[in-house]
Formats: C-alpha cells, structure tokens, sequence
C-alpha cells in the first residue's frame, strides 16, 4: 500500500490535503468535520501556536524513521489522546510534546487522535538485526523470563504486539528506539504505569533492546 | 523393590499454599524440607501465557487445570444405604493439581471467618437455646478463636497483598468497610478493587434497603505490591479469567507469585513434581511417621524417611491420605464413633439473577475474581435466628467474576434450553444481566462424611476417596430465605424480571457450585470428635500434621481459603517455637 491508498483510505487524498493546505493560507476556512480538522492540525497546526504533528510524526504517522519519534499510525485513539493529556498535564514528562499537547483543546485532541487513528502506514524496513538478538526478543515477548520475574509483554500488548485497544498500545512495528526508550523512561519515573513498572525495572539493557528490535521486526496487518 | 532415599528431616505432601508456605518457614529454619507435588512443575513464565491460557474450551470446560480423573477419581452418594459411584469428570467441585495446587486457579476471595464462628457451638447455644438445632447437626468449637488467629491473618493477607477496605479496626467500625468483620490489627495491605456497574447498582438498592454494603476483599493486585517475602505482583486489569485460569499478569496472589520465588532458591529446599505419595508410613507402634512412600512419573517407587510429616494436599486428599495410611480412627455413620471423615461439609451456594433492561449497558465481561460489591447482613449469625427455624447464614455478592462466552449467557426462567429462541434470549441479555451470589455456610451432620471406597481404586490401585453427602434441611432453610432477601435487592436495582434459585436438594455433583470442601480432618480440643489438635497436629501420630479446609469444623458462609492462611501460619508458628524444640504432643 502506498501512500496515497492510505490516505484516501482514511478519506484524505493528496489533492484533499493540498487544497486544505492552499485554502488555509488564503481564506482560513474552518473546517467542521473531525477528521477534517485532524488532518488540518496534523497539517499545520493550530492557532493557538501547536506546531503540525507531521513534522514529526509525517502526515502518514510513520514519523520520520529516525526512531526518535514514534510511529502512530493505526495506533488506538484512545491511547493517543490519553497520551496527550498526561503530556499535557505532566504526568509524561516530555520537553517536545508538553507545550504542543498543552495548545490543543479537548476536541483538537480528539480529531489529531481520530485522524492518526485511522491510518494504516508502513514503517521505514526495520534495520536487520542478528537473528540471536531477534530470537532473545521474541522470547521475552512472547514467553516472559522466569529468572528475571517478567512477564510476556503479549499478555497485555496481545498476539504478535498487535495492541489491545483501547488501553494498550500496539508494539508491533514501533521504532526500537523509541520503544527502548519508553522502557527507560517507565524506569525512571518519567512515564507512569502500574503495569509497566516492573517489567521495566526488571529487564537488562540487553533485554529492552532485545524485545525492541523484535518487534520493530513484527509487521502488522494491512487492515483491520 | 522400593528404593529406601537418606532421611530428611521434613516431608511436605502438596506444594500449594500450605505446602509452600510451611516449606518455606521450616526451610528458612534450618531443616531439610523435601516437597513432593503429584502434579506439574509450573509458573507463571512460561506456563501461563495469552492467549493459550485464555482458552476457555480446555481450562473451564475440560478443566485443565484439575486433578486427573482417569488417574485418580472419587466416588459419591448422596446417602450413607445408598452405593457411590465413581465420578468420570470434575463438575460440582475442581480439586487442582500441580505446583502451587489451586492457589494458581482461584478467585482470589480472602475472608477472614467471623469471631463467632470459631466458637460456633458456644455461641449458638448460649443466643438461641440446644432446641434450634436439628438433632442430625453436630456442630462444635474450634480450639482456636479468632483473637489467637488474628497476627496470623494478618501475616497471610500481607503476603497475599489482599486489597480490601477494614471495617473494623481494634474495634473501631471504619466507613466503606464491613462493619460486620472481626477486629483487624491494621487495614488492608492494599486498597479495594474497582467497583463494577452492576455492583454499583447493588450498592444503591442495599443502602436504600439500609444494609451495608462494602467491596469484595481480593487477592488480585490492585497496584503494584511487594510483599514481606520480596516478591512483587503486579496490578491486575480485570480480564475476567481468574478462576480456572492461571494470571499471566502475576497479579493474583498464588504460590507462584507470592512465595515459591523465595522459596525455590533456598538450598535446604527441595521439591520433587509429578510424584505421587501412596501413603504415610507409621513404624510397628503405629503412634510414629517414618517418612512416606511414592511413586515418580516413570513408575519408580521411592520410601521418603523424614522426622516430621506435614500433610496439605486439599482437604479432600489430606482426608484421604489418613485413611490410606491408618492414621486415626474412621468414622462410622451409624454408630457415629470414629474421627477421620466426620464433618465433612460444603457451602450452600444459590443465586439470584436481575434481568435488566437493554439501556443498562453492565459490561460484566470486565471483572476480575473478586471484584464484587457484597453485603454481609445475612452472613453467620449477624441476624436474628430465633424465629426463623435455621442457623447459618450467607453473604449476598453483586459483580460477576467474568462473562466469558461459553459459560456465561444468563436467560430469564422459562427460556428455551436451545435454539433460535433462546440465541435471541443469549443476545437480549448477555449485556444487560447481573448476578447476585449467595455463598451459605455449610453446617455438619451426623449422615455426611469421607471414607474409602470398597470396590474403586485409582491407577496405583489405591481405593478411592467416597463421599456420602446431602445437604442438611437446615442449610436449604437457610437458603431459602435469604435468597428471597436478595431477590428483593433485586427487584430494587430495577430488575425488568428477577429469577431467584435457592439451593435445592438433593446435592448433585453434575453442577458447578463450590470446591469449598471442608472438614473431614477436623481440629479441636477433644480426641473423640476431632482428627488434630488445635496446632492442626494429628492426635494419632504427633509427628504428623494436617493443614487445610478439612480442619473446619463445620463450614461458615465464606470463602475458606483466608481462615486456611491464617492456620497455615499458626500451624508454622507452632512448629517453630515449640515442637522444633520439643518434638511431642502439643495438647
């Protein structure tokens, strides 16, 4: 699926966003329907000065590639606005993410949530990993580690890491670094989870790289 | 030709709760403990993982979590004249198997019995007169009290993590608890579970009904807990496959993951899976354990010498393994002479179910084991009896455990049992359902008891355990009429229609009810109506003791497995400070 299948699977076309874009700067239309406004916001951001998600995240939600930013696309909606709100709020503490999710109102959250949402993107290909380093990660994904007192993280992200909306977020696909990342940060108190608490304190480094690069390595399905 | 293994010093028979916690007290001790469990070596990593443990078809419907019953059945009557037969599947009742026994399969409901019940027959007798009694009940005291046990409540519920909120703290009745609980030394170690809708709305009626309603006390997590032993749970997120399922989240308190952690890398323990025990054996004055004699998953027969045999293997194979073994006299039904099966009693479950309307949207399938909302009103001898002809009572419980489709699908009285019209009925109110639970205490009788089968044996050609079991008129009283006081609660959460099914008799094994089964190796403080002595240590054969439910004297209306803690402590606590140092009789 290229790029354009999947935007105007979620309704959008290159043309729809381009006039979108054109119509912005010219005349300031305000558009009504939700998935509208998403995709005007993911687009440009808002006026109230929240810069367009798309720098980073990209219109198709595959971010850039980098691993420093996560991949949303198809991620469930309620996650990504939850996320928004703690960023708001502090809770997850982020420099880039706080002043942004703290710009945009309840409803402007739900539409860049929606919008995101509803996309199917591919990811950049996974960079190969040593089929070891695989192998250790899809242990820990699927079996846990007795030894280390860590449960599969498939028990709540479900089969293959594929999320179990609403409340868990899919891991299949997901960049490895920001994935290792999270894990650092749930272990450093800068995100919070009573789930993901003890998993994280328990897991090496070499098992969060491990079981990241797995699943940067998983593809999740074309469709729902 | 058994081969005869080098003495150790204790032998523990079951590695579930009991066993595992008694191991792990006496290995900590110092002494050599070996634990032989007839069932797997499992643990949550890897035997515990989404979505196989999910499978509802082979835990809940195939019970694959239970004790073999091509291997090792048990046969039942429901009267003493009559013949038992052997049961061919689990349903009235799950005894389990394998490391961790059925601490790894259950709710996770941890009550503490109340302060009466531990001196029942005292107090029953002093509020109401011997007249209230039928003359087949045989109900008697503890030898324990509730005072004695509370540190050692306590000291479970803490390593359980039981979330819950104190009704009663030394004394002090405590806002959002039940006020109806024995004094607690301290609050819950964790807070309560989160309220279901349906448990909301339960919540509502019974207030306005001027009960007193309070959260289910759990043992799944609530948050992340650490436990005295070190070991951390992780919270739980309501799934709804608590009973008959292991937790891959390590959120319900089982041995797994509140004790064996601890326990397994101690080098003074030792534990041996897949063996099976044939029988505790006595030397030639039969008042002294040798050790034990089993058998290993290839066949191979081993004799076990220990000093000190602990037996905690479910109350009904612990009841079992005395006979087996000639330890104390069986009970005869008719001349009622004989200890070892006497007493065995159950819990009189019923329940009441509140067909909402469409636009009551309850979401049952999100729970967990122990998620309910309940009133303890009607629970014991919290309410007047002397007009009502019966003793014992229930607690009412809202919330259902789960919804899971193959066994959940609630239909009003007068459903068709199959096809399109009872598919509609499934669909109209799968949603829109709640369950009341009534779980009714149990109280003995002369007629009900444990034996050995003369005619049926097991794959080691050992006789089966026999139940001879009826439910007691009284107890269908009971039942009766406080099923009725929670239809009532029903009819007050706007029920469209309200089915109530109060227990009936005869008891039927082809029904899921209870593995509440209790008594049958009962403690007290006089030899001649009891098995052990008020340390759970056998009259008989000092150096034997037996841990479990078979010590109820007679059933109470809760979930035993709390009380079982809180003996399993009193038990190690006794063994630590006095029979270690002076092997003996302790009463």
């Amino acid at each position: 699926m290229n790029r354009n299948d999947m935007l105007r699977k979620a309704g959008l076309t290159l043309p729809f966003l381009g006039a979108v874009l054109v119509a912005y700067t010219t005349a300031q239309p305000v558009p009504t329907d939700s998935a509208q406004i998403g995709a005007q916001i993911v687009a440009q951001g808002t006026a109230r000065g929240a810069v367009a998600c798309s720098r980073c995240h990209g219109f198709d939600g595959a971010a850039d590639g980098s691993g420093a930013f996560p991949k949303l696309a198809g991620q469930s909606p309620e996650y990504l606005e939850k996320q928004m709100r703690v960023y708001a709020s502090g809770e997850r503490k982020n420099a880039l993410m706080e002043p942004i999710a703290k710009r945009l109102s309840e409803s402007e959250i739900q539409a860049v949530a929606q919008y995101y949402a509803s996309l199917r993107a591919n990811s950049f290909a996974a960079k190969p990993q040593t089929s070891e380093l695989i192998a250790r990660g899809e242990q820990i994904a699927k079996v846990g580690d007795l030894s280390l007192r860590v449960q599969a993280c498939e028990s709540c992200h479900g089969p293959n890491g594929f999320g179990e909306p609403p409340a868990v977020p899919y891991l299949a696909g997901q960049y490895r670094q920001y994935t290792s990342l999270q894990i650092q940060m749930y272990r450093r108190g800068y995100r919070k989870s009573d789930q993901m608490k003890d998993p994280a304190q328990n897991l090496r480094d070499e098992d969060v790289a491990a079981v990241a690069a797995y699943f940067e390595q998983v593809s999740r399905p074309a469709s729902k | 030709m058994p081969q005869k293994l080098k003495e150790v010093d204790v032998v523990v028979i079951g590695v579930g709760f009991a066993g595992s916690i008694l191991a792990k007290e006496l290995a900590a001790a110092g002494l050599n403990v070996v634990g032989l469990e007839r069932g797997r070596d499992r643990h949550t990593v890897p035997d515990w993982q989404v979505p196989a443990i999910h499978d509802e078809l082979k835990y809940s419907i195939r019970k694959g979590m239970m004790q073999n019953v091509a291997k090792e059945a048990m046969t039942f009557r429901n009267h003493h004249k009559e013949v038992a037969l052997p049961m061919r599947q689990w349903e009235a009742f799950l005894p389990g198997t394998g490391l961790g026994g059925c601490s790894v399969h259950w709710n996770g409901q941890t009550y503490r019995f109340q302060v009466a019940d531990f001196i029942y027959k005292t107090h029953i007798e002093q509020r109401y007169g011997k007249k209230i009694l039928d003359p087949e009940l045989r109900i008697q005291d503890w030898g324990v009290t509730y005072q004695e046990l509370e540190p050692h409540f306590d000291r479970f519920e803490y390593l359980l993590g039981v979330c819950g909120k104190a009704g009663n703290l030394n004394g002090q009745i405590q806002e959002g608890g039940n006020p109806f609980e024995g004094p607690r030394s301290r609050e819950y170690p964790n807070p309560p579970m989160k309220e279901q809708y349906a448990g909301a709305l339960f919540r509502k009626a019974a207030v306005e009904m001027g009960y007193h309603p309070f959260i289910q006390p759990s043992a799944n997590m609530t948050r992340p807990y650490t436990n005295p032993e070190g070991i951390t749970m992780n919270p739980c997120v309501y799934c709804g496959f608590c009973e008959r399922y292991g937790c891959e989240h390590g959120a319900k308190a089982s041995a797994q993951t509140v004790v064996l952690p601890v326990l397994m890398k101690n080098p003074k323990f030792e534990l041996r899976a897949e063996s099976q025990v044939l029988r505790i054996n006595l030397d030639s004055t039969g008042k002294k354990a040798t050790g034990v004699s089993y058998m290993d998953a290839q066949g191979r027969e081993f004799e076990q010498p220990a000093s000190l045999v602990l037996l905690t293997a479910f109350a009904l194979n612990d009841v079992r393994m005395l006979l087996l073994s000639g330890i104390g006299k069986p009970y005869d039904p008719v001349t009622e002479k004989g200890v070892v099966g006497r007493n065995y009693t159950y819990q009189t479950l019923s329940h009441v179910w509140a067909f909402m309307n469409e636009d009551v949207h309850l979401n049952s399938y999100m729970g967990a084991g122990s998620s309910g909302t309940l009133i303890d009103d009607f629970s014991g001898d919290n309410f007047d009896h002397s007009s009502l002809g019966f003793i014992g009572g229930c607690f009412i419980a809202c919330g259902t455990t789960h919804a899971r489709p193959i066994e959940f699908h609630p239909t009003p009285t007068g459903t068709p049992r199959w096809g399109a019209k009872w598919k509609d009925a499934v669909r109209r109110h799968y949603n829109h359902t709640a369950l009341l639970l009534l779980s009714g205490s149990s109280v003995a009788s002369r007629r009900n008891y444990l034996d050995l089968d003369p005619t049926y044996r097991d794959a080691w050609g050992l006789p089966l355990l026999r139940m001879t079991f009826d439910f007691p008129d009284n107890d269908l009283r009971m039942s009766r009429y406080i099923t009725r006081k929670a239809g009532e609660i029903a009819r007050r959460m706007s029920a469209k229609s309200v089915s109530e099914e109060p227990r009936t008799g005869p008891f039927t094994t082809t029904a899921y009810q209870s593995t509440h089964n209790t008594g049958g190796a009962v403690m007290g403080t006089d030899p001649a109506t009891s098995v052990v002595n008020r340390y759970c240590q056998s009259w008989d054969v000092p150096n034997v003791f037996v841990v479990g439910a078979c010590n109820h004297p007679q059933n109470p209306t809760y979930n035993p497995t709390g009380t079982l803690g809180a003996l399993i402590y009193w038990t190690a606590d006794a063994l630590k400070t006095r029979y270690l140092k002076n092997p003996g009789p302790l009463a």
